[in-house]
């Protein structure tokens, strides 16, 4: 799926820097990857890593500040005016926080026909046959409930009110940013299931943000792990986490708390937090919190190279596919 | 039964307000041994929290009735002064919230909100308090404790603060900590070390430990029993692993099959639980559950089913139409 002739969507070298000189941050510091058409690839990373930034500036809602996005073959960083309109139609994001994402003075039928208006792309009967089959689509009877406001509404039902949304422009690539964080374990899988008959039927490719490893597990084809700005590790998700190949994966795998009380292997815990961004490590960004870390690791920057057929990790050490100890003989670039 | 630390007997917290009675704790009851951990789980707005401060004895006087026993150690909670309790909070009981943020004065170097538990509790003097408070920062794992004393709560991560919140729990000792959602929001690997804290501490302080969470994998490893709340009341209580393995009431089993898993491959479609919890003010005769199980049968809706005793020892479970007494080989999906 990978290595599709052309993937809908196609990442090379982003970088996002906020602040100038010695207070900038690079949240993005060069990251590509790539999803196919009707594929999901899961993005995840502990807080900060830079996931967030990284769908902003997909959608243009943090500027890029270098690298190209393209999306279906044509590179929207470089599009002006109503191109880059056009484009961005065909790419929505979902927040977190389903009910201060919805404009608390407006009724939800209006809500939903935001993007509509918003781009003059329906009105009058259009407009409202649209609204209603979204509504429907999500679980929310338009008639009973068209004419409330968001505060009459669960966590659940708002983000199902933010999907109903997100979808009126018919868009290609539906950006999900911890999308079921807030919720209840029973609501999240009501909108988990509600995500994947909605990625059948519109035919949706998503990218899946989310800090919960076990719901990525459960929705994504691929996964993408970030550290300090930084892809260190991608591959199908079966593969990344049976057999994860960059020592931040496996503890971070390690830390996941599986529903099961015959899982008890306390997987070796990563101690302290990831080092600021403002002054990111040399070399491997991990090396601070690595076991495995040598002077290699110090003075170069390991690239993202492929180990297995679709699987790529960024680290001169990879774990084999044991996955208990380094490989002998580093890789070097 | 010397050697239980807590022992609940038909506790009732029933609020009122403008919608009517709401029934949040509506008759329960259980033990807690010294030394053991228990957890409880159930929906958002199934009465955890509420059962936390009632226990605590933290519950606003003005609009709430609580009714029933609470015996820490053998002394009574219910109805005690709120005098009579903050002699007991600190060094009896502590609570840590869900936000580190209700609990620390973001005003207040950290250092001073533990120095003054520590100086009006235990009566030591500034310098002593000052020395066993940076000593407690370290036994939570704040990295330079000495230089985080100083430290206002704005400027750690959430991780670093709810650290801060059990150094402040823990600084008397108490007997029984009550952790309430203590690592919801926070990232995988701080959760994993915050979790493995509470334990490393609870064996070290010889504590018993309450812990609420929604998520049953933060209580699948970690607890020798788990209580299931819906709706204010317990329904199903037992050993770690007979609430895993051999549950009798559908709820459980609902619970337990709505939970995203790493285990999963991907896609997996998720059991959900149709509807929501019911409204606490407008509870009727029958189950609670009976508006959403697909086993509810007419008596269901007439008659409330009572805790009754299943096979293993210290199991029981509410329902008129159990699920069979059979060992699962796995956790259900
Ligand atoms: N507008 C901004 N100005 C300056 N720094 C920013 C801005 N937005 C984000 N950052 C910084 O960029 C980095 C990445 O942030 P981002 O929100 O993308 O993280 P994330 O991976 O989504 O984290 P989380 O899991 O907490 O949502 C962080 O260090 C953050 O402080
Ligand atoms: N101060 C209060 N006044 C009225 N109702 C309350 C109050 N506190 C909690 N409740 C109600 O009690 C029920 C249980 O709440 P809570 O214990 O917070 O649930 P949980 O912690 O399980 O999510 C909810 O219906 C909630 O709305
Ligand atoms: S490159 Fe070195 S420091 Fe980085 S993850 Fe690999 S072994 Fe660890
Ligand atoms: S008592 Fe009836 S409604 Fe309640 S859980 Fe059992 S079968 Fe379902
Ligand atoms: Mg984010
Ligand atoms: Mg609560």
């Amino acid at each position: 799926m990978t290595d599709a002739a052309s993937p809908l969507l196609s990442v090379r070298n982003l970088t996002v820097t906020f602040g100038s000189g010695a207070h900038s941050v690079s949240a993005v510091a060069g990251i590509s990857f790539e999803i196919a058409e009707g594929e999901t690839l899961g993005l995840v990373g502990e807080s900060g890593c830079g996931k967030s930034t990284t769908g902003k500036a997909l959608m243009k809602i943090v500027a890029p500040s270098s690298g190209t996005i393209e999306l279906d073959g044509v590179d929207i960083t470089r599009l002006r005016g109503r191109a880059l309109r056009n484009a961005r139609t065909r790419m929505q994001m979902i927040f977190q926080d389903p009910i201060s994402s919805l404009n608390p003075r407006r009724r939800v039928r209006d809500i939903v026909a935001e993007p509509l208006d918003a781009w003059k792309s329906a009105t009058g009967s259009a407009r409202e046959t649209i609204v209603r089959t979204l509504l429907n689509e999500v679980g929310i009877d338009p008639d009973v409930y068209g004419a409330r406001y968001p505060r009459e509404f669960s966590g659940g039902q708002c983000q199902r009110i933010s999907i109903a949304r997100s979808l009126a422009m018919r868009p290609k690539l539906l950006i999900c940013d911890e999308v079921v964080s807030a919720l209840d374990v029973s609501v999240q899988a009501q909108i988990l299931n509600l995500l994947e008959d909605l990625k059948a039927e519109y035919g949706l490719t998503l990218l899946f943000i989310a800090h919960d490893l076990a719901v990525v597990k459960n929705v994504s084809d691929r996964v993408a792990v970030m550290y300090l700005g930084k892809i260190c590790e991608i591959g199908p998700s079966d593969v990344l986490y049976e057999a994860p190949a960059h020592p931040y994966t496996k503890f971070l795998l390690g830390a996941a708390l599986e529903a099961d009380p015959d899982v008890t292997v306390r997987g070796e815990v990563l101690q302290g937090e990831p080092p600021s961004p403002l002054d990111p490590p040399s070399g491997c960004r991990f090396r601070t919190r690595c076991p495995f870390a040598t002077d290699l690791c110090a003075s170069d920057e390991p690239a993202l190279r492929e180990v297995a057929p679709g699987h790529h990790v960024a680290c001169h050490f990879p774990l084999t596919t044991l996955g208990s100890s380094p490989s002998p003989s580093p890789i070097l670039g | 039964m010397s050697t239980q630390l807590l022992v609940v007997d038909d506790l009732h917290t029933t609020f009122r307000t403008a919608a009517g009675l709401v029934a949040a704790v509506g008759g329960v009851s259980f033990d807690l041994a010294t030394n053991e951990t228990v957890g409880i789980v159930g929906e958002s707005g199934s009465g955890k929290t509420v059962l936390a401060r009632t226990i605590m004895g933290l519950q606003p006087r003005s609009n709430v009735e609580v009714r029933g026993s609470v015996l820490l150690d053998g002394h009574q909670v219910v109805g005690a002064s709120e005098r009579e309790m903050r002699e007991r909070w600190a060094t009896d009981v502590s609570m840590v919230f869900q936000d580190p943020m209700t609990s620390l004065n973001p005003v207040m170097r950290i250092g001073r909100q533990i120095d003054e538990t520590l100086r009006v509790r235990l009566g030591m003097d500034k310098r002593a308090a000052r020395a066993r408070a940076i000593e407690l920062l370290a036994m939570v794992g704040m990295p330079s404790a000495e230089h985080r004393y100083r430290a206002y709560p704005t400027q750690l991560s959430g991780g670093m603060r709810q650290r801060v919140v059990i150094a402040t729990a823990l600084a008397c000792s108490p007997k029984l900590l009550i952790a309430d959602e203590p690592t919801t929001g926070l990232d995988v690997t701080i959760q994993a070390q915050i979790l493995n804290l509470l334990d490393d501490l609870k064996e070290q302080l010889h504590m018993s430990v309450i812990l609420i969470t929604h998520d049953l994998g933060v209580v699948a490893t970690r607890t020798s029993r788990i209580i299931v709340m819906y709706a204010g009341r317990i329904v199903e209580m037992g050993a770690t692993r007979d609430v895993f393995f051999r549950h009798r009431m559908p709820y459980t089993r609902a619970l337990l099959e709505s939970s995203p898993k790493v285990s999963n491959p991907s896609h997996t479609r998720l059991r959900v639980i149709p509807g929501r919890p019911p409204n606490l003010s407008t509870l009727t005769s029958g189950c609670a559950f009976a508006p959403r199980c697909s086993s509810a049968s007419e008596r269901c809706h007439q008659e409330r089913p009572s805790l009754e005793p299943a096979e293993e020892p210290g199991h029981v479970f509410a329902c008129w139409h159990p699920l069979a007494a059979t060992e699962l080989h796995e956790a259900p999906r």
